[in-house]
C-alpha cells in the first residue's frame, strides 16, 4: 500500500486541512444565515399576530389567544393576556415576562409555560402590547427549535464531512498516486539510462506540466551525453584504427625484413623504418595524453604574463623558413602590444599549431597571415590562409580529436592538432573561433586581464 | 670512467638504459628504490644521475631537492612517465638540470647525459671557436676562414648553441628547447627546415661539411677534418 508515502507529503496534509476547515467554516455560516433568516421571520410574524389580537374587540381577543394557541401542532406558540395588575386572564403562560418590556419591539424574554405537562422554563422571543383597556397582551414564541436547526447543520456536517474529506481524500489519492507513478516510472527510467542505455528518453505528455518541463530539460541533457559518447566512442574507434594502421605497417615491415634481409645494412633500413613507424604511433599517444591532461588538469602551471606581440613574431621566425621551403607567403603583423594572464609554452603551442595547421592545407603559392589585432576588451591571434577552408558542417567537428577534413586525408598529421589547441584555449578561459573567409580563418580571442581587475 | 647513477624502479627499463650507458663506455650504479638511491648519491659521488620521478617510498623530485640542499651539484636528468604540463616546471625548478618524458628514444637520453655531464663552462669568452668556425658573440658576426657568413638572429641563436656544444649529439627536442624554448615536438619538421638553412650557409658545396646529421636522432658540429 503506498498510502503512508503519500500521506507522508507536505502538500498533502496542508491541502486536507485546509479543505477540513473550509467545510467547517461553510457549515457555520450556512448556521449563521439561516438563523438569522428564521428569527426575522419570526419575530415579524409576532409583530403581526400581536397587532391583529390587539386590533380585536376585548370580547374577541380570547378566543383569538385561544384560536392561535389551538393551532399550533409544535407546540411553540404562546400568548397571554395580563391584567393591569399582572394577573393572568387567559392563555399559557404563568405570568408576565418580568423582563419583558411592554411596546418595545420583539425581543427575547424567560417565560414560563403552563399548559403542559407542568409549568417550563423556556427562551422564547416575544413581544408585549398594552391595550386600551389596560390589560397587557403577549405574544411569544420557543425559539428551541433554532437549536434544533444548529442539531440539523452540525449532522449535515457528520455526514458531509467525511463524505467530502473521503471525496478529497480520494482525488489527493488518484492525484498523489499518479505523480508516484510518473516519478517511479521517470525512476526506472533514469535507472535504465545510468545502466547505460543512453537511447532512452524520458515521455512528455504534451501538457504545461511541471513534469514535462522536467522532462525536457532531462532529455536535452541526456541528448548531449548521447552526442558526447558516441563522439567519444568515435574518437576511441579512430584512435585505434590511426595506431593500428602505423603498427600493422611496421609489423609487416619487420616480418619481411627478419626474412628477406640478405645483410646488416639491410636489416637495419628495416628496423629504421620500424623504429619511425613506432615513433609515429608514439607521438598520438603522447598527444593524446597531453591533450587529456590540459582538459582534465584543469590548472595552469606557469602561469605568467605573456606579451603576445613577442610570442607572434616568435611564431613567425620559426615557421617563416617553412612557409619559404613550401613557397607560400607568411605575413606577421603583430600590431597590438597586449599582454595577457597565460601559459607561455602552452600558448605558444596553440598559435605554432594554427600556423603548422594552415601552412600544411595551403596549396604552394598560397599565403598565410598571422596576426595580433585589438578586439573589445580582447587581444586577438588570428591565422587566416587561402586554403580549401572549412565546410560548414565539418567547423565544430575539427575540435574534435582526430578529425582531420576529408580533403586533406593524404596530408601528413594526425588531426590533433585542433583539439590541443581547442584544449588550451579552453584552459586559459579565452575562445575559439574557427570560421571560413575565402580560406580558413582561425582566432584565439585572449581576455585581457586589465579588464578581469577593473570589474572586479 | 665516468660514473652515472640510475635511479629508477622498473627493472625492465633500468636494465635497457643501463646497458646502453655501458655499452657506450659509462660506469653504471643502479638503485631501485628512492631511500637506496639517496645513499648511493651520497656515497658513490656520481658524475650525473638519471633519477625516475615516481619512485616507491621517496619521490624522485625530493631526492633532487634533498641533495640539492646538501649542496651537491651533481647533474640531473629527471625521467617521468606523465609529461604534466607542470611537473615539468616543478622538476626543473626542484634542482633538476633536465626533464625528459617517457617513453623516450635511447639516443635523446644519451645526448642530454652527454650535454649535461660537459656543460659549458661559464666563459667570458666573446669569440666563440670551432675548427675555422667563428662566431663573435658581441659583433654578432660569423665566418669561416676568411668567408664571411651572413646569419639571420634566429640561425644565429642556433649555430650558437651548437658550437657551445660541438662534438656533441644535439637532438630535435633538446634544440626546440633550447634555441626556441619551445617543451614541445611539432609535427612539421621544423628544426630540420632550420638546420638546412644554417647548412647551407655554414657548409659550402666546396667545403668540408661540419653539421651532420645522425640520422633519426640529430645533429653534431665538429670540426672539418
Amino acid at each position: 500500500m503506498q498510502l503512508p508515502d503519500f500521506v507522508r507529503t507536505t502538500t498533502f496534509r496542508w491541502t486536507g486541512s485546509a479543505f477540513a476547515v473550509c467545510i467547517v467554516l461553510f457549515c457555520a455560516l450556512v448556521y449563521w444565515e439561516a438563523a438569522g433568516y428564521m428569527l426575522a421571520k419570526t419575530d415579524a410574524a409576532l409583530n403581526e399576530e400581536s397587532l391583529a389580537i390587539a386590533a380585536d374587540p376585548p370580547a374577541r381577543q380570547l378566543n383569538a389567544i385561544d384560536d392561535r394557541l389551538s393551532q399550533d401542532p409544535r407546540h411553540i406558540k404562546l400568548a397571554g393576556l395580563f391584567g393591569a395588575d399582572g394577573h393572568r386572564i387567559a392563555g399559557n403562560l404563568e405570568s408576565m415576562p418580568h423582563d419583558l418590556k411592554i411596546d418595545a419591539p420583539v425581543q427575547n424574554a424567560a417565560a414560563i409555560r403552563i399548559d403542559q405537562k407542568g409549568p417550563e422554563e423556556m427562551t422564547v422571543r416575544a413581544i408585549a402590547r398594552s391595550l386600551p383597556n389596560g390589560n397587557v397582551l403577549v405574544i411569544a414564541r420557543n425559539i428551541d427549535e433554532l437549536k434544533g436547526l444548529a442539531e440539523v447543520v452540525a449532522r449535515a456536517l457528520m455526514l458531509g464531512l467525511p463524505f467530502a474529506g473521503g471525496s478529497g481524500l480520494l482525488i489527493g489519492m488518484v492525484l498523489s498516486v499518479r505523480a508516484q507513478k510518473r516519478v517511479a516510472e521517470l525512476n526506472t527510467l533514469v535507472r535504465h539510462i545510468v545502466a547505460g542505455d543512453l537511447r532512452q528518453r524520458l515521455p512528455t505528455q504534451g501538457l504545461d506540466h511541471p513534469f514535462d518541463e522536467l522532462a525536457e530539460i532531462a532529455n536535452g541533457m541526456l541528448d548531449e551525453i548521447e552526442a558526447l559518447v558516441q563522439e567519444m566512442a568515435g574518437v576511441g574507434n579512430e584512435i585505434a584504427h590511426d595506431l593500428r594502421t602505423p603498427l600493422t605497417r611496421v609489423r609487416l615491415g619487420l616480418e619481411r625484413g627478419r626474412a628477406n634481409a640478405k645483410n646488416l645494412e639491410e636489416l637495419q633500413t628495416v628496423t629504421d623504418r620500424a623504429i619511425g613507424g613506432i615513433d609515429q604511433t608514439l607521438t598520438i599517444i603522447t598527444t593524446l595524453l597531453r591533450i587529456a591532461e590540459i582538459e582534465y588538469g584543469g590548472r595552469l602551471a606557469g602561469l605568467d604574463n605573456v606579451a603576445l606581440a613577442d610570442l607572434v613574431r616568435e611564431v613567425g621566425d620559426l615557421y617563416e623558413p617553412i612557409a619559404e621551403d613550401k613557397h607560400i607567403t607568411l605575413h606577421v603583423a603583430s600590431g597590438d602590444d597586449a599582454t595577457v594572464r597565460g601559459d607561455r609554452d602552452l600558448l605558444l603551442e596553440a598559435v605554432a599549431n594554427l600556423v603548422d595547421n594552415a601552412l600544411k592545407f595551403t596549396p604552394a603559392g598560397g599565403c598565410v597571415e598571422l596576426a595580433l589585432v585589438h578586439g573589445n576588451n580582447e587581444s586577438i591571434v588570428r591565422v587566416s590562409d587561402s586554403g580549401p577552408g572549412i565546410q560548414d558542417n565539418e567547423r565544430k567537428a575539427v575540435t574534435r580529436r582526430f578529425y582531420r577534413s576529408d580533403k586533406s586525408r593524404n596530408t601528413f598529421g594526425f588531426g590533433l592538432g585542433l583539439s590541443l589547441v581547442a584544449a588550451i584555449v579552453k584552459l586559459h578561459g579565452f575562445r575559439l573561433t574557427i570560421a571560413t573567409g575565402p580560406g580558413c580563418v582561425a582566432e584565439i580571442a585572449c581576455a585581457l586581464p586589465s579588464v578581469l581587475m577593473s570589474s572586479c | 670512467m665516468t660514473k652515472v647513477l640510475l635511479i629508477e624502479d622498473d627493472d625492465e627499463t633500468a636494465a635497457e638504459i643501463a646497458a646502453e650507458l655501458v655499452h657506450r663506455g659509462f660506469d653504471v650504479e643502479r638503485a631501485a628504490t628512492g631511500p637506496e638511491g639517496l645513499d648511493k648519491a651520497r656515497s658513490c659521488r656520481p658524475d650525473a644521475m638519471i633519477v625516475d620521478r615516481l619512485l616507491p617510498e621517496v619521490d624522485g623530485i625530493t631526492i633532487v631537492d634533498a641533495l640539492r640542499q646538501e649542496q651537491v651539484r651533481t647533474p640531473v636528468l629527471i625521467l617521468s612517465a606523465i609529461g604534466a604540463v607542470d611537473d615539468r616546471v616543478r622538476g626543473l625548478r626542484m634542482g633538476g638540470d633536465d626533464y625528459l618524458t617517457k617513453p623516450f628514444a635511447i639516443d635523446e637520453l644519451l645526448a642530454r647525459i652527454d650535454v649535461l655531464l660537459r656543460r659549458p663552462i661559464e666563459t667570458r669568452e666573446t669569440i666563440l671557436r670551432v675548427g675555422s668556425l667563428e662566431l663573435h658573440l658581441i659583433k654578432r658576426t660569423a665566418k669561416r676562414g676568411q668567408r664571411a657568413i651572413d646569419l639571420l638572429p634566429r640561425e644565429f641563436r642556433l649555430l650558437e648553441y651548437m658550437m657551445q656544444h660541438n662534438d656533441q649529439l644535439l637532438t630535435r627536442a633538446m634544440l626546440l628547447e633550447e634555441v626556441w624554448s619551445y617543451k614541445f615536438v611539432p609535427a612539421t619538421n621544423l628544426v630540420d627546415v632550420h638546420m638546412g638553412r644554417l647548412r647551407h650557409k655554414v657548409d659550402m658545396p666546396n667545403e668540408a661539411p661540419m653539421i651532420n646529421s645522425v640520422r633519426g636522432a640529430g645533429f653534431i658540429l665538429r670540426a672539418a677534418s
